[in-house]
């Protein structure tokens, strides 16, 4: 039962941050379709309201699907752990909240799907407000004590910023593929960059208040997890404000000259879309952590987090598995059952709530694992930055990347086959295994996809994005990593490392997307960032310590 | 185009790994954790940071030999309170709760504490 409970937090989190994005790909598509695409019919053409409604009625729909997962995982919980009735468990708040949020989809969707462009336009945006509302009633805001109406408040206003600018990305891309004039380029640039003016005014007011109310002082910032991830989250929030001052700076170009190339505002535009996804998860991860000002006990101090980060040499040498503390106590377990002639009980079950002890063997088997790997991601990036600079047998780097993935097989969960007695399907219960399996999966994908690439000099223009799709997208599953460790302090000091590499390797991702979508001097550019991005990243693990 | 959506669709799915936290958390309890107490009859009291909803929460007790009782959860006291009533001979308990927050998160925490011998 305690597993249940485990997973519940677990994928309510995936289930959470594919809600946001739907929601947010529905509502921007509405406003989209309301406030540029139907209004600049007259200069764009008809095609881009076509799309856009078609985008926000796919998107109603995902919406619908996700919100009655959620539905079903919390009801599914209630009635298994508390013995409830289903109606019992569907009468909660929050599931009565979702409800409305499927239903207001549902009228988005069908109005859209059945009357396309020509959907009342008051209709739509009664439904936009009354899921928006629904979904305010499912954040933290719903549940504080203190400060509940400025918070619910900010919580929507957030939401609807989120909703105008990143949300209405996909369709401002749509919009940019459909039209192929200087004059609709700049009409469509032009109005989105002035809604999306809006949006990030409505995510810095909200944020703002957000920030004072749950968190409270600079030093929760650092000291808590819920601090960390608004930092991550504001981080991101930066470089979309960047990409996003390119895309003006291109419509004020296009102002001057109708001729001028859009290429770089499509392309920033796609990165957008990836970077506003990701701080999607982000936001997602924020909703199973307390806010900080409730955190008064546990925290991290600023000299810890010194003291932790101070640079030492890395361990390169790994410690007996013997001594770590599972297989130790499972020594001692089978000793005991000898003399008694039992079946020695086992000394970690997977996934049974109860956390395993840890001792200096598996600290230090840890950081050995951190700092090889870090050797090979230095390695990589090295050996990429050499291919860049044209030397030619570099360009099998991507090979290291099996390598690391056999490492992270073997090392990263020593109680697992074929170090440790637990089989490999057994341990999958265990939600850290499944990440680090997922982690190790991950790294053969993309070295498989960018060797073929560079060796075996494969011009499949989709493939080639595989590599940056990838490690965009395992930097923000590792935002979202953490650690099952007992100690909040200790889990806290080690995501404070984790977070600045999930960072790098979605800066990494993008940067490679643009070096591949873009020419010129910005694609060269770009083709030099990401190596070093991963030699940072390498350089980060090499320092890594957990104690 | 419908490729391109597709491809951020999956893109989405893919995102994303993460354990249960604590959302809602226990700011205070009587007992409070591995705290002595008397024993005989026991005012529970369970205080949390946020509103929970108590008809979809629950109180479970653990003894030492591991057998378990569902504690009655009282109607009584704020949205951000839990209190229940039991009577304990001395000994070594757990208290498990498990609550959902008024937004819809499902948390849980174990209280140990010990009591002692009756006044």
């Amino acid at each position: 039962m305690n597993l249940l409970v485990d997973l519940f937090g677990y994928l309510s989190i995936i289930i959470h941050g594919l809600t946001i994005v739907a929601q947010s790909m529905t509502l921007g598509g509405v406003l989209f379709l309301i406030v540029l695409a139907l209004p600049l019919g007259s200069t764009i053409g008809p095609k881009v309201a076509e799309d856009t409604a078609r985008i926000a009625a796919w998107s109603a729909l995902g919406l619908i699907v996700c919100e009655a997962a959620t539905i079903a995982l919390q009801a599914s919980v209630l009635t298994a752990t508390v013995d409830l009735s289903l109606p019992e468990a569907l009468g909660a708040s929050s599931a009565v909240a979702g409800m409305v949020k499927m239903a207001a989809g549902a009228v988005i969707a069908l109005c859209l799907f059945t009357l396309g462009i020509t959907a009342p336009r008051p209709l739509l945006l009664a439904a936009g407000v009354v899921e928006l509302i629904a979904a305010t009633m499912t954040t933290h805001a719903a549940a504080r004590l203190e400060d509940r109406p400025i918070l619910l408040a900010a919580a929507f206003l957030h939401q609807l910023g989120a909703a105008i600018w990143i949300g209405g990305i996909p369709a401002f891309v749509s919009a940019l593929a459909r039209v192929d004039d200087g004059f609709g380029w700049r009409a469509v640039g032009a109005r989105f960059s002035r809604m999306s003016m809006v949006g990030v005014g409505c995510i810095v007011v909200s944020a703002t208040i957000m920030s004072v109310l749950y968190i409270g002082s600079p030093e929760a910032v650092y000291g808590t997890a819920y601090g960390v991830m608004t930092a991550a989250k504001a981080a991101m929030f930066l470089g979309l404000l960047a990409l996003g001052f390119g895309n003006y700076r291109s419509v004020e170009a296009l102002r001057a000259d109708p001729n001028a190339s859009v290429k770089r505002m499509k392309r920033f535009a796609e990165v957008e879309i990836g970077i506003g996804f990701s701080l999607f998860f982000a936001a997602a991860s924020l909703t199973s952590v307390p806010p900080a000002v409730d955190l008064t006990v546990d925290r991290v101090t600023w000299q810890e987090v010194v003291e932790r980060n101070t640079p030492v040499w890395p361990r390169l040498v790994s410690p007996q598995h013997d001594a770590l503390a599972i297989p130790a106590l499972q020594a001692k377990l089978d000793a005991e059952a000898a003399v008694h002639s039992t079946k020695p009980a086992p000394a970690f079950v997977p996934g049974d709530g109860v956390l395993p002890e840890r001792n200096a063997a598996d600290i230090a088997w840890s950081e050995f694992n951190h700092h090889w790997a870090g050797v090979f991601v230095v390695l990589i990036g090295l050996l990429a930055l050499l291919n860049q600079a044209g030397l030619r047998w570099a360009r099998h780097w991507p090979l290291v990347f099996f390598g690391l993935a056999v490492f992270l097989l073997l090392r990263s969960d020593p109680e697992v086959w074929p170090m440790g007695e637990e089989g490999v399907f057994e341990s999958l219960r265990d939600i850290e295994v499944l990440q680090h399996r997922f982690f190790a999966i991950l790294t053969v994908v993309f070295g498989i996809f960018e060797w073929r690439v560079r060796a075996g000099g494969w011009a499949n223009k989709k493939a080639q994005l595989v590599f940056p799709l990838v490690t965009a997208i395992g930097g923000a599953a590792l935002l979202t990593h953490s650690h099952q460790i007992a100690n909040v302090k200790d889990a806290l000091l080690i995501e404070l490392t984790h977070t600045p590499l999930a960072l790098i390797a979605i800066a990494a991702g993008w940067a490679r997307w643009l070096e591949l979508r873009m020419d010129g001097r910005a694609s060269r550019i770009a083709g030099w960032v990401w190596p070093v991005c991963f030699v940072a990243i390498g350089a980060v693990l090499l320092l890594y310590r957990e104690a | 185009m419908r490729t391109r959506l597709i491809a951020w669709v999956l893109a989405g799915l893919l995102l994303g790994a993460l354990p249960a936290a604590a959302h809602a958390i226990l700011v205070e309890s009587t007992p409070a954790i591995s705290a002595t107490v008397a024993g005989g009859a026991i005012a529970l009291r369970l205080r949390f940071n946020s509103r929970i909803d108590r008809a979809r929460s629950r109180l479970t007790l653990i003894r030492a030999d591991h057998s378990t009782e569902v504690l009655p959860i009282l109607p009584e006291g704020t949205d951000d309170l839990m209190l229940s009533k039991v009577t304990l001979t001395p000994g070594s308990y757990v208290v498990r709760w498990q609550v959902l927050a008024v937004d819809g998160h499902i948390t849980r925490g174990d209280i140990g504490f010990t009591v002692g011998a009756a006044p």
